[in-house]
């Protein structure tokens, strides 16, 4: 699996309209959907270093909530309230990292990513979970259900925490298929390799 | 944590909080500039214990003031401690996890009323700051801001509808400002709202709010709620900005026209090659230059 590209929600839990704080390898990046595409960007508004994640999505935008400044898709601040006549210079823009959701996941890829990797077309969400480890080695874990496939992808908060993402491929009971996420948790957090 | 070596940190007064709000007899433990020191109230005074040693105190506007170093000036003039008719109110200490400066510069700033204190402080309809004037007083030391106007929805506890606001700003030392601004109930005068900044470490502060107002009609628990309220609306910003030190740092955060009391601020810890609670420089230049 390409590492150029990270996992970081299921894409059920950023719904549009919302905002999510994610931390990954120790960054802090905001999740917001408007228009129903997806944007991950460092979660910091350049004017006073105000958490984005805490901004509000408004008419497909989103805005601190500091100074309401306001960012487009395109990342750049498109109205700063306290300057309404203001044509915003383009220099002023939000820091924003390649996106793109596939398998029921938003993911974050590094500058200039190449392709993502095959994965199954249409995918049920089951849950996100924390787990204190350092220790997966491989994208997308996977086990045979009934009448499905769990695949278990996963990304690094921090040294020593992990947070796994898993959906189903084909139909299978989902609440049974949580039940056996944290089955995986406690294998890794008890240092037995699923 | 312990002390720090930032003499131009170190050279200053700081408020520990009103003298009223520490009991008499028993010592109360809190921290400045990273070292712990202990505050004693008796009878005959107030006693500092920090760093191995009794330090200066002051008892200026019923506030507990204290310093590891050797102040350039006394604590600051205010005309208004002497008008009969205010009323004193201390707010209480807000402990919030971020560099002083930033509280500091925070209270400054009029374009997040309408978005922290929306239809109390400011309104969304009307989020403009006007241009105001910024100047740095050198005879005295301190930065001002004047003709500063706002439209506030409810600027004060005694409000009972909207109104522009006046609002004259005045940075007396790097962790100390206050604010003037026009009172609902006497619109010639000027209510003052200080903030003294007690840093007890880089990233950690405890804010005293302290007002002198006039304001014949609410009670102090509606002054000092309102005042609360305010406070801790900006809290929550104030431990979300990143870093959690102020950039002095050029090309680390964006300001604008509305900021000009900011910049000038920044520009003055430089002068003064404050570092206590900025974020480290990366561009090899050093405090002061």
């Amino acid at each position: 699996m390409s590492s150029d590209w990270t996992p970081i929600a299921l894409s059920r839990d950023v719904p549009d309209g919302v905002t999510r704080a994610v931390c990954l390898e120790g960054s802090e990046l905001v999740i917001w959907r408007g228009a129903g595409e997806a944007h991950v960007w460092e979660d910091r508004c350049p004017h006073r270093g105000m958490r984005l994640s805490l901004g509000f999505v408004r008419d497909g935008a989103l805005n601190c909530l500091y100074h309401g400044w306001q960012y487009g898709a395109s990342s750049s601040c498109v109205r700063i309230p306290a300057h309404p006549d203001l044509t915003v210079p383009p220099t002023i823009k939000a820091n924003a990292y390649p996106t793109c959701e596939a398998g029921g996941l938003i993911w974050v890829g590094k500058e200039g990513a190449g392709a993502l990797p095959a994965l199954p077309a249409t995918t049920t969400p089951v849950l996100s979970l924390a787990v204190a480890t350092d220790g997966i080695e491989a994208q997308g874990l996977m086990r045979d259900l009934d009448g499905g496939r769990l695949h278990v992808f996963w990304h690094r908060v921090r040294p020593g925490k992990v947070m796994l993402h898993g959906v189903i491929e084909g139909s299978a009971d989902v609440s049974r298929v949580a039940a056996l996420m944290r089955q995986i948790r406690t294998q890794y957090e008890e240092g037995v390799a699923a | 944590m312990s002390l720090t070596t930032d003499q131009a940190a170190l050279d200053q007064w700081y408020v520990l909080g009103a003298v009223s709000h520490f009991p008499f007899g028993t010592p109360v433990e809190t921290g400045l500039l990273g070292e712990p020191v202990t505050v004693t109230r008796r009878d005959d005074g107030v006693t500092v214990i920090g760093a191995g040693r009794s330090l200066p105190v002051r008892t200026t506007y019923n506030h507990v003031w204290t310093s590891f170093g050797t102040p350039a000036r006394d604590i600051f003039a205010l005309p208004e401690a002497t008008e009969p008719d205010r009323r004193w109110l201390y707010c209480g200490g807000v402990r919030v996890a971020a560099s002083g400066l930033r509280l500091i510069e925070n209270f400054l700033d009029l374009a997040h009323f309408p978005y922290v204190h929306t239809d109390i402080l400011g309104s969304e309809e009307k989020p403009e700051v006007a241009k105001y004037e910024v100047e740095q007083r050198r005879d005295v030391d301190e930065i001002w801001a004047t003709k500063c106007e706002f439209f506030q929805p409810k600027a004060a506890a005694a409000s009972d509808g909207g109104q522009i606001s006046q609002y004259m700003y005045r940075v007396v030392s790097p962790f100390n400002v206050m604010l003037y601004k026009t009172p609902p109930t006497a619109p010639n005068r000027w209510d003052v709202i200080a903030l003294f900044v007690q840093p007890v470490d880089e990233t950690h502060s405890i804010a005293h709010p302290f007002m002198l107002v006039i304001d014949p009609t609410s009670t102090d628990a509606e002054i000092i709620a309102f005042q609360q309220m305010i406070f801790l609306q900006d809290k929550i910003v104030l431990e979300n900005q990143r870093p959690a030190l102020l950039p002095l740092q050029p090309g680390r955060e964006t300001p604008t026209r509305a900021d000009l009391s900011s910049v000038l601020y920044r520009r003055w810890l430089k002068e003064k090659a404050l570092t206590f609670g900025t974020e480290p420089r990366t561009d090899g230049v050093a405090a002061g230059a």
